[in-house]
């Protein structure tokens, strides 16, 4: 119960991050700390039931963690992984335009 | 078919990636992909069966290509085509080529899968081809917009996410139909994601600035098929359970209407096709049964009104209006501006009607409204003067536009019932209607609209309150 209150209060406090922060850079980590919750609660869903290593072994009887949902957040981890790496490239590129990279710049120059 | 559906899937990955391999051959591997999955396509709709395969046991990826998916199939087949065929000639390099191979690729898993998770993964490959895409001239302002794009998709898909793992609590399953078992919460994040991406309503106010400011052969592909990504699944959810359709069909009216409302306020012509493509979605959504023949009407004829658009002299109208466009533009731009407004013997016409057809009676006041605005806002786009003198389109745009303009006559051949007397006259009264307020009201004066729901954060706050909302209607249940 407690592990689940701290997994949702790190998805939410990215979130929170994302909203409040005025830097594109802070605002792309926020995001990174929202995934890692998301990540997290995938961990737990899958350690629900038990958590010993779901290796079958004859005659050890013993509450193995679901590896359904670990499996999952595998390709979840990467894809995040990997659009993380393409907005900071991004973001690279638009501090030369911006060098302090404050969101409300880039929109007050591009809204239409 | 088994074998095929698998070799259809998996052949666009492999000559995407093997184009970084052999980049000389890039355009001829695009070309066989765009073919073979047209091929594909009309092959599904020839046997009439569904083609349902389950990889890797119970928690693996379920495929389902049903009478519906083959309209989103076919969409993304001409669509690619068309693109490939204007880009031929260009200078483009090879890993734009790739790019478009994965994000047609990606998108047609995205339309067969019906498990949360493989929809998940193909929806973020989504995300990034398309942002790869946007970005692809690297110019600040493009960069920004691509940002902003993948922002609001990846923070819409992590609230996503959640509700996957929800649903595999509830039901020991990703797939679609452990949302009947599910709890509220794991419903509300899964339909938030969803209602995102297809730029839905509120939440799709992204979706302007992103299609209008891409590339014109992107912004054909963005919104003719990209968004229908997220709409077949909702389409799928609304007819396995009818609290969704209930859902689906109200946001689907609000969706069209204030699309309407906001492209008739633009007098810039790709942000006011980009509007226009937010009232289509909601056509799309608004009759979930026959949404897909919807979604291949408006993807063929949106991606002709793009790619006109990326050659003509402005983008602004009153300068249009004050230049004329040539014949040659003119007249494949105006095809398609009819098909929009449901003109008889386009493909248009006979999506509006099953549309129409299928409405609940709440709904059809609403629906009707909004497509007498459909015509007004395709009004501004049809009476443009054309010009008799100037150079024709390329070789390639021609072709384009034959797929395009040739896909929306045949495509009368989904149903033929609907050619009848009354639903004639009803359609060419909506449209005589639209172009009487157009000269009346609209070509004269327009409703400043305020833009602030378009800045990054208010894109965010938005979806944290769609969320609670969600919350509460299917708390309602």
């Amino acid at each position: 119960m407690l592990l689940e209150a701290c997994v949702f209060s790190t998805i939410l406090l990215g979130f929170w991050g994302m909203l409040f922060k005025q830097n594109l850079l802070m605002k792309t980590i926020a995001m990174d700390v929202m995934s890692t919750g998301v990540v997290a609660y995938y961990v737990l869903a899958g350690g629900r039931k038990g958590l010993f290593t779901p290796i079958f072994q004859p005659g050890r009887a013993v509450d193995y963690a679901d590896p359904v949902p670990q499996a999952v957040i595998l390709t979840a981890i990467v894809i995040g992984l990997s659009i993380q790496a393409l907005m900071l490239v991004a973001v690279m590129k638009l501090s030369r335009d911006y060098p302090t990279l404050e969101v409300r710049d880039m929109e007050t120059k591009n809204m239409p | 078919m088994n074998t095929l559906t698998i070799g259809w899937l998996a052949g666009a990955f492999f000559l995407a990636f093997t184009t970084y391999l052999i980049p000389r051959f890039a355009k001829v591997f695009s070309f066989l992909v765009v073919i073979f999955s047209l091929g594909y396509g009309l092959a599904l709709a020839a046997i009439k069966t569904p083609v349902s395969l389950r990889l890797l046991d119970n928690f693996g990826v379920s495929l389902l290509l049903d009478e519906l998916t083959v309209f989103f199939v076919l969409t993304n087949a001409l669509i690619t085509l068309a693109v490939v065929l204007t880009t031929w000639e260009t200078d483009r390099t090879p890993f734009f080529f790739a790019q478009l191979l994965t994000l047609h690729g990606s998108l047609n898993v995205a339309f067969a899968v019906t498990d949360w998770v493989s929809l998940y993964v193909a929806l973020e490959v989504v995300a990034i081809s398309a942002f790869l895409l946007i970005t692809y001239s690297r110019q600040e302002r493009v960069l920004w917009v691509g940002l902003r794009y993948l922002f609001v998709s990846n923070v819409a898909m992590l609230f996503y996410l959640v509700g996957a793992v929800l649903v595999y609590e509830a039901h020991h399953s990703f797939d679609f139909g452990g949302l009947r078992v599910a709890p509220p919460e794991a419903v509300a994040l899964l339909l938030l994601g969803l209602l995102v991406k297809g730029g839905v309503f509120l939440l799709g106010f992204w979706l302007p600035m992103t299609h209008a400011e891409a590339e014109a052969p992107v912004s054909a592909l963005l919104s003719g098929v990209v968004v229908k990504a997220a709409l077949l699944p909702l389409l799928r959810c609304s007819l396995l359970m009818p609290e969704v359709e209930s859902l689906v069909r109200g946001v689907g009216v609000a969706t069209a209407v204030l699309g309407v409302v906001y492209a008739l306020g633009e007098r810039d012509v790709k942000r006011l096709l980009a509007w226009s493509t937010v009232s289509q979605v909601g056509f799309v959504l608004a009759a979930p049964a026959v949404g897909g023949f919807y979604a291949l009407s408006h993807g063929l004829s949106k991606a002709a009104l793009f790619l006109v658009a990326g050659r003509l002299p402005s983008r602004q109208l009153p300068q249009l209006r004050a230049q004329g466009v040539s014949w040659s533009l003119g007249l494949p731009w105006g095809l398609a501006s009819l098909s929009m407004m449901g003109f008889p013997v386009l493909a248009g016409f006979g999506a509006k009607v099953l549309t129409m057809q299928q409405l609940w009676p709440w709904q059809t006041g609403l629906m009707s409204a909004a497509a007498v605005g459909t015509a007004v806002v395709y009004g501004h786009l049809l009476f443009v003067p054309w010009r008799w003198s100037g150079e024709s389109p390329s070789s390639g745009l021609q072709g384009a536009l034959a797929v395009l303009l040739g896909g929306l006559m045949l495509a009368n051949g989904v149903d033929l019932d609907v050619f009848t007397g009354s639903e004639m006259g009803k359609a060419l009264l909506t449209i005589a209607l639209g172009w009487g307020l157009y000269w009346g009201v609209s070509r004269w004066w327009s409703l400043p609209l305020p833009h602030a729901g378009e800045r990054l954060e208010h894109l965010l706050g938005m979806m944290s309150l769609g969320l609670v909302v969600l919350f509460w209607w299917v708390w309602a249940w």
